[in-house]
């Protein structure tokens, strides 16, 4: 179980259809219902990333009823 | 908004139904018109029917509607146990608005981050409307003018506000390793997959709750909303904490049904003579969890309560109290580990490898969390909430999510989980989740500390404390305990406060915590003649927490003779230069030696503090 230290494995970015964003490993396929969003890297990056382009947490569905 | 208006048609829950649409406030007042004259709520302060609560929480959110409050706003609250306090957290919910529970042993400045965090604009207080760390913000006292003849004024019925079952319940904060804490947001869908139905206790309107825990703290959500969604009875424990013999004649007096303790306290309940735990004997389900239980302590429960199923209840905050549970049908065997179970209804949980596949059935793996419990993620942190909760690849509803925990599991032939170890280092203290990262950060933020290194101790009881490292310039750890007080909550602050002259490293430059741990246990108390007194005051405990940090020693108590503990004199004049300097007084080494304990060195201090004053 590595520590998010030890952690050197590429990851994408990945968004599903409530806007949420998370990662997933580069070289498997996408669980159903995530799309590619565009950035690849390493987890740090793709996290810095996440926190650059997501600016509200909640699920679309809840963000347009407010 | 359709869902949100209407009401949906009163009736009971169908058990094995799934989690119905709506709100927390929807299902009360359903529950308030089936039977309005059933008793929902008693506490040291009365008690209040579910007709009561609703027309009171009713008002109550009109007030907080009027107040600007509704749906996306967090309510701070800051409450003693109390019927009032259902009131004011049903109020919040009906106003749409989530809430965010204050405990009140924090300190201030921890108050003003979290509020500042999630960006509270409101806080209703019962008891304290002058509390500290709320300033700038609108305090809505219910219990007072004007604010209760506010309320008073407003209609009894329900308030339409468009909130449904994907809205924010309240913001529970826990230990963030980057030193921040992060504020946990959990939709109304995640409580009523907990609690309406549920597979792991049957909950009926003959069921009496105990509301124990802090309500900050998320073993409060099935406390508060397991009798209150079901038509069943709430009782708040007195505000003061509750020695376990006070709390089993609680529990007998009450009449409660359904108990649920955190695992430090089941011990101590388990602790108690035959005769004190037969008042638990009215227990249909003693559920117990938040950390590894004591499998003696289960076996003790099994044995003494005989018509109790004893239930191990496992679960992130970020997964909504519970994600597996395990009913306790056979003891323990020695040695062996008391399981957590499986998944409870409308969750799943998974064994996956570093790759994210799942293991075989036997081996270790990291446990991943999904399904109605979930929460949305970390408030204001997109980066934390995306690290933390992935793509579900084994959902059969594309799009979902699961919760990493950080939880060490493996499964066991029979199906149920049992709990291996963590894969970071968050640690439980006393029930709560530590970061030690969190804590290393608030020392190396004071000035003089460049480096600290917080590594966790088992205690034989079962327990854990934490051990602080530091390494700096001029050092005072009666200081440093000061500042830590003021930032931290009291169960994240370092039981060893170890001034050492530099941290050890590993092979890769890291610091060696392995080693850290290794290399220094600190000495226990040892028998002295008089009996162990627990420090009472301010100044008794600052003085004996000092003293555990220079000598080294656990469970120092108040009466303690400093030489017959393992003081000399070398030792004595670092403490009392150190007192003098942190209260401004002057101490000899004279004065010190006639009554060397903590409690005549606490009198000494608090006389020269006032002499000083006087002139």
């Amino acid at each position: 179980m590595a520590h998010d230290d030890a952690d050197d494995r590429i990851y994408k970015v990945v968004v599903n259809h409530e806007e949420q964003y998370s990662i997933w490993p580069e070289d498997r396929e996408n669980p159903a219902g995530w799309r590619d969003a565009g950035h690849r890297g390493p987890k740090d990056e793709c996290l810095a990333h996440i926190a650059r382009v997501w600016t509200d947490i909640r699920p679309l569905s809840l963000r347009q009823r407010s | 908004m359709s869902e949100t208006v209407a009401e949906p048609a009163p009736g009971p829950t169908a058990a094995g139904a799934p989690a119905e649409p709506g709100t927390i406030a929807h299902v009360v007042t359903r529950r308030a018109r089936a039977h309005p004259d059933r008793v929902a709520v008693s506490g040291p302060d009365g008690t209040l029917t579910y007709a009561q609560l609703d027309a009171r929480a009713n008002r109550l959110a009109r007030h907080l509607r009027a107040a600007g409050t509704g749906p996306g706003d967090t309510v701070g609250l800051l409450a003693h146990r109390a019927a009032e306090t259902a009131v004011a957290l049903l109020g919040i919910l009906k106003a749409g608005a989530a809430y965010l529970a204050l405990d009140h042993r924090q300190p201030a400045e921890r108050h003003r981050l979290l509020l500042d965090d999630a960006a509270v604009r409101v806080v209703l207080t019962l008891g304290e409307p002058d509390a500290a760390g709320l300033e700038g913000r609108t305090v809505i006292a219910p219990d007072r003018e004007p604010d209760r003849s506010a309320a008073a004024g407003h209609a009894p019925d329900p308030v339409t506000v468009p909130a449904g079952a994907g809205h924010p319940v309240y913001i529970a904060y826990t230990s963030g390793s980057t030193g921040h804490p992060k504020g946990v947001c959990v939709p109304h869908r995640a409580v009523l997959r907990l609690v309406l139905g549920p597979d792991y206790v049957t909950i009926g309107p003959d069921d009496v709750f105990l509301q124990l825990a802090p309500i900050a703290f998320d073993a409060s959500t099935l406390e508060l909303w397991g009798p209150l969604l079901n038509g069943g009875r709430l009782v708040f424990a007195p505000p003061h904490d509750l020695t376990p013999t006070e709390l089993a004649a609680l529990v007998h007096r009450e009449g409660v049904t359904i108990l649920w303790l955190t695992a430090g306290l089941f011990q101590r309940v388990m602790d108690l003579g035959p005769d004190v735990l037969a008042g638990l004997r009215g227990l249909r389900y003693l559920l117990a969890g938040g950390d590894v239980l004591s499998p003696a302590h289960v076996r003790r429960a099994v044995a003494t309560l005989p018509a109790t199923t004893v239930v191990n209840g496992y679960g992130p905050t970020e997964n909504t109290t519970f994600t597996c549970c395990h009913p306790v049908t056979e003891p323990p065997e020695e040695g062996a580990a008391v399981p957590i179970g499986r998944p409870i209804r409308h969750t799943r949980a998974y064994v996956l490898d570093e790759r994210l596949e799942p293991v075989p059935d036997g081996e270790t793996g990291e446990l991943y969390a999904a399904g109605d419990g979930l929460a949305h993620g970390y408030l204001g942190s997109p980066g934390l909430t995306a690290g933390r909760f992935l793509p579900d690849p084994l959902s059969g509803t594309p799009g979902e999510r699961m919760y990493r925990t950080g939880d060490l599991v493996r499964r066991r032939p029979d199906g149920t989980l049992e709990f291996v170890g963590r894969a970071d280092d968050q640690v439980k203290i006393r029930g709560f989740r530590v970061e030690p990262g969190e804590v290393e950060a608030a020392l190396t933020a004071l000035e003089g500390v460049a480096r600290a290194a917080v590594v966790p101790r088992s205690l034989p009881s079962g327990g854990r404390q934490l051990v602080a490292h530091v390494v700096g310039d001029d050092l005072s750890t009666l200081r440093l305990r000061r500042r830590l007080a003021v930032s931290l909550p009291s169960y994240a602050v370092p039981a060893f406060i170890r001034c050492v002259p530099e941290l050890p490293l590993n092979a890769n430059g890291k610091v060696d915590r392995t080693a850290l741990a290794r290399e220094w246990t600190p000495y226990e108390r040892p028998e002295l003649n008089d009996p162990h007194r627990t420090p009472q005051t301010e100044t008794e405990r600052a003085v004996v927490a000092l003293w555990t940090d220079h000598l080294g020693i656990a469970g120092i108590g108040a009466d303690d003779d400093f030489f017959e503990v393992g003081g000399d004199s070398l030792l004595a004049v670092s403490i009392i230069t150190e007192l003098g300097r942190g209260y401004g007084v002057e101490i000899t080494p004279l004065a010190f030696y006639i009554d060397p304990t903590p409690a005549g060195l606490a009198r000494l201090l608090e006389r020269r503090s006032a002499e000083r004053e006087d002139g």
